[in-house]
């Protein structure tokens, strides 16, 4: 033991105070080895230097999860072969730009790599195009170190011009990129700095604890593509640097990958892979039932029962922060009033829920955007439950004590409709009347902006939200002031404010002490509700192994390989 | 010729046989069995949609702790994915399918009368006209164009009714103007040009009673197509917003689940959907054989 503390004290002796404060949480038991590592990922300490730090704290032995789950293996590799899968079909053009679907940002990481790999099996952010970054003291420069012998498909090497050109395209309001979702006051094109030709510098609008996972896989349009890439004909070439390089793309039909052999990590075990695109998700099951795909990449609960009663196939559950967002019109009454709101969120049967809806896969929430996922939740803030009379008294004390009737809002996506009935079900317990509106996705969204779209306009909105690697986003643009998503129409300076501290904070302590004071907020003012996050599921049959998905939808095949 | 015009033996003659022709239509019709098998049917989901909420479980209580429950002694055809007693919500899912198809039938069987006596008794310009318009509608797949009006106006009872009316109407007028081709080149309708009546008299009063037959046909049969677009709109998200009960809907939201063994949560509102269907169109064929009868 002394001889571990003395190994400890010795590592400590050269790191920054930021790294040593992960130290100390670890060595204090208030983050456990998969936070230590997630965090230690993001501040660019090295998987040596985290492997010896847990070592010395008595974790040597479970310090090397990492992509374990994804590489795991029930019998021996063949080497080669194809694997089929069976996905959604891209929504458009795969352009690196503009993708913004569930099947095109997948296939972007089939040949695409981003600096930095958000690995959902193993919790942590790894190292891929980049080995490693390093924070300013505050968190607004950011440099990252590029891979030596990095090659394109086209054979270029890798080199700091393309992450610029890259990332100044994607962070250019000129180019309506999908990435300025997360680009916003984050990053300018100027922001993106070549050092040499192995280093690029991030000077950030505002001080950021996160910013990794802005440029990692979450944000799935940032793959590293070659310097004066026309990204609009980036379709006929598929060109990036992965473990896979393009052989045809069908629009509306399929795609297949030949393995790259001169990948930096070394090629492949499969020689290659084969999506089939779908539009619906019934017929990826009977495929996969029938034999005819090996993988359906992502699927919903919802008539996917079949799957997950049967032995025969492998079900892969990720922890992520997919969730649904109820909001009401803060600015109108009778949601107004807090009392109100918070009555609705009171009604809501939450395990219930996620039991019926989920078959139990997933997490209840606490209406706030802090999934379980995220390190940087404040636990400790209680669990909103169930509460009938309590809702009755808020409501009578808001001036309805006989109920009110009112419209929620909604799109035909997943189990969305069904939620709602819920929910509309559970308000009748409170003399609450929602008669509900349910739409297609198009009619819903409208213009996605204010006044021309019902998701933002509606007196009660029950909307979408997909898998983050931090909460950021889900803090800021359904929530902040002037945030372009706000349909609750929430405007509370102190939470503005509380925001700004929690994006700009890098040590994990002062990130979830702010946390804490943003759920307690949300928790009493209750501009939102989120009952429950979604776990990512994939299916895959039961030969095939070492596949890696994420839950926003992509799978990574790197490791995935076929026993007979 | 109007029976008015006739002496009045020959009008006492003429009711008379006008009598014997209806008891004669009656009798056959009664005799049939598709008719009295349709009729039941018909009658049992007429009875359902009145009464049905006095006999079953509230159709809209949830039960999340009884979700995908097979069928058994305390829900007969099951639960559905939130727990709902699916028996009641196929009775009283009867209810707003048998308010909407028989309203839009008769808004689109009036709405084709009025342009198919137009189109028959005018001819010329306003049979071209209008004649037009019809084969323009009649070249738009059925669905297709319901979905356009609905998205137009607005998903809605009042608007389903509507759409499917104005979506019937030119099918129904061709078949009324092709009956008032026939009539409009008869005696009766020359005597009263003669006597000089006004065209809608002549339309309405001379000739509608004579073309009534076919129009009772083309009702029913269109009453089995209200039933069946309205479920296939529901089906598609175009119809009632849930959680009404409602059979192209229910089936819809569930239709992933049988493949998970939960089979009773799509096949008894698919079998509800189909027993309506094939009541009325039994009604229709048996009404039809009976006025060709007699």
């Amino acid at each position: 033991m002394d001889a571990d503390r003395r190994m400890l004290d010795a590592l400590r002796h050269e790191r920054s105070e930021l790294e040593n404060h992960y130290i100390d949480e670890l060595a204090s038991g208030r983050i456990d080895r998969r936070q230590f590592i997630r965090r230690g990922a993001v501040i660019g300490m090295s998987t040596g230097l985290m492997s010896a730090i847990l070592a010395a704290c008595g974790n040597a032995n479970s310090s090397s999860s990492s992509s374990s789950a994804a590489a795991s293996s029930s019998g021996a590799a063949v080497k080669g072969g194809s694997l089929k899968l069976a996905m959604q079909a891209p929504a458009g053009q795969v352009n690196p730009l503009t993708v913004s679907d569930a099947g095109g940002l997948c296939l972007l990481a089939q040949t695409g790599e981003f600096l930095a790999f958000d690995n959902n099996l193993a919790l942590a952010l790894q190292p891929m195009l980049a080995t490693s970054w390093t924070p300013s003291k505050n968190g607004s420069v950011w440099t990252f170190k590029l891979r030596p012998g990095v090659k394109f498909h086209n054979g270029s090497p890798l080199t700091a011009d393309d992450v610029v050109y890259t990332m100044q395209a994607l962070a250019d309001p000129k180019n309506a990129s999908n990435a300025l979702s997360t680009f916003t006051s984050v990053l300018t094109p100027e922001g993106v700095v070549k050092v040499d030709d192995t280093t690029v510098a991030f000077h950030l609008e505002a001080p950021n604890g996160n910013f990794p996972y802005l440029v990692s896989s979450d944000n799935y349009n940032a793959i590293i593509v070659p310097k004066g890439t026309d990204f609009a004909k980036w379709q006929q070439t598929f060109i990036g640097t992965g473990p896979f390089k393009l052989s045809s793309f069908s629009q509306n039909v399929s795609a297949s990958f030949v393995a790259n052999p001169d990948y930096w990590g070394g090629p492949p075990k499969l020689a290659s892979t084969s999506f089939q695109f779908y539009t619906s998700q019934q017929p990826q099951i009977l495929a996969l039932e029938g034999g005819q795909v090996d993988v359906i990449v992502q699927f919903v609960v919802q008539g996917a029962q079949s799957l997950l009663n049967s032995s025969s196939y492998n079900i892969i559950k990720l922890k992520s922060a997919n969730h649904r967002e109820l909001s009401m019109r803060n600015d109108m009454a009778p949601f107004n009033d807090a009392r109100v709101r918070q009555a609705i969120a009171l009604c809501l049967n939450r395990p219930g829920m996620v039991q019926a809806l989920l078959d139990g896969y997933g997490e209840v929430g606490n209406d706030n955007p802090f999934a379980p996922k995220f390190p940087s939740t404040d636990t400790s803030v209680p669990q909103r439950t169930q509460d009938i009379p309590k809702a009755k008294q808020l409501l009578a004390a808001a001036g309805h004590p006989n109920g009110f009737q009112t419209t929620l809002t909604t799109e035909q996506f997943e189990e969305i409709p069904a939620l709602a009935q819920v929910i509309a079900e559970a308000a009748t317990k409170i003399g609450v009347d929602i008669k509900l509106k349910v739409e297609s996705q198009s009619a819903y969204y409208g213009k996605a902006t204010y006044g021309n779209s019902d998701w933002l306009d509606a007196i009660m909105s029950l909307v979408d939200y997909g898998d983050r690697g931090v909460p950021n986003v889900f803090l800021e643009a359904p929530l902040t002031s002037n945030g372009p998503w706000n349909a609750a129409h929430f405007k509370n300076p102190t939470y503005d404010n509380l925001v700004k501290q929690y994006v700009a904070a890098i040590d994990l302590q002062t990130q979830r002490q702010i946390a804490g004071r943003i759920e307690t907020l949300l928790l009493q003012e209750t501009p939102i509700v989120i009952p429950y996050f979604i776990d990512g599921l994939t299916a895959t049959a039961s030969t095939v192994h070492g596949v890696n998905p994420t839950s926003i939808a992509a799978i990574y095949l790197k490791d995935a390989y076929k026993t007979a | 010729m109007s029976i008015e015009a006739l002496p009045v033996e020959s009008r006492a003659a003429l009711s008379a046989g006008a009598g014997d022709l209806r008891r004669q239509f009656l009798r056959d019709l009664v005799h049939q069995k598709a008719f009295m098998i349709g009729a039941t049917v018909l009658g049992f989901w007429v009875l359902a949609a009145i009464f049905g909420t006095l006999v079953v479980q509230d159709p809209l209580a949830q039960n999340l702790s009884a979700i995908n429950q097979a069928p058994s002694a305390s829900h007969l055809f099951g639960t559905d994915q939130l727990g709902r007693d699916v028996l009641a919500r196929v009775i009283v899912g009867s209810r707003s399918i048998l308010v909407t198809a028989p309203l839009a039938t008769l808004i689109g069987t009036v709405l084709g009368t009025v342009v198919g006596l137009s189109m028959g008794y005018f001819r010329g310009i306003v049979d071209d006209i209008l004649g037009r318009f019809v084969e323009a509608f009649l070249a738009l797949p059925l669905v297709v164009t319901g979905i356009i009006g609905i998205v137009a106006l607005g998903a809605s009872d009042t608007t389903l009714i509507i759409v499917i009316g104005i979506v019937f109407t030119p099918l129904i007028a061709r078949t009324v103007r092709a009956a008032v081709l026939v009539e409009r080149d008869l005696d009766y309708v020359a005597a009263a040009r003669l006597r000089g009546e006004r065209s809608l008299y002549i339309m309405f009063v001379e000739i509608l009673p004579n073309v009534l037959a076919p129009i009772t046909v083309e009702f029913t049969v269109r009453l089995g197509y209200a039933v069946f677009t309205i479920v296939t709109l529901s089906f598609l998200g175009f119809g009632l917003q849930p959680p009404t009960p409602n059979w192209g809907y229910d089936i819809s939201a569930n239709v992933g689940a049988v493949t998970a063994g939960y089979w009773w949560e799509v096949l008894f509102a698919a079998v509800a959907v189909a027993t309506l269907v094939i009541g009325v169109n039994m009604l229709a064929s048996s009404i039809e054989s009976a006025l060709d009868a007699s």
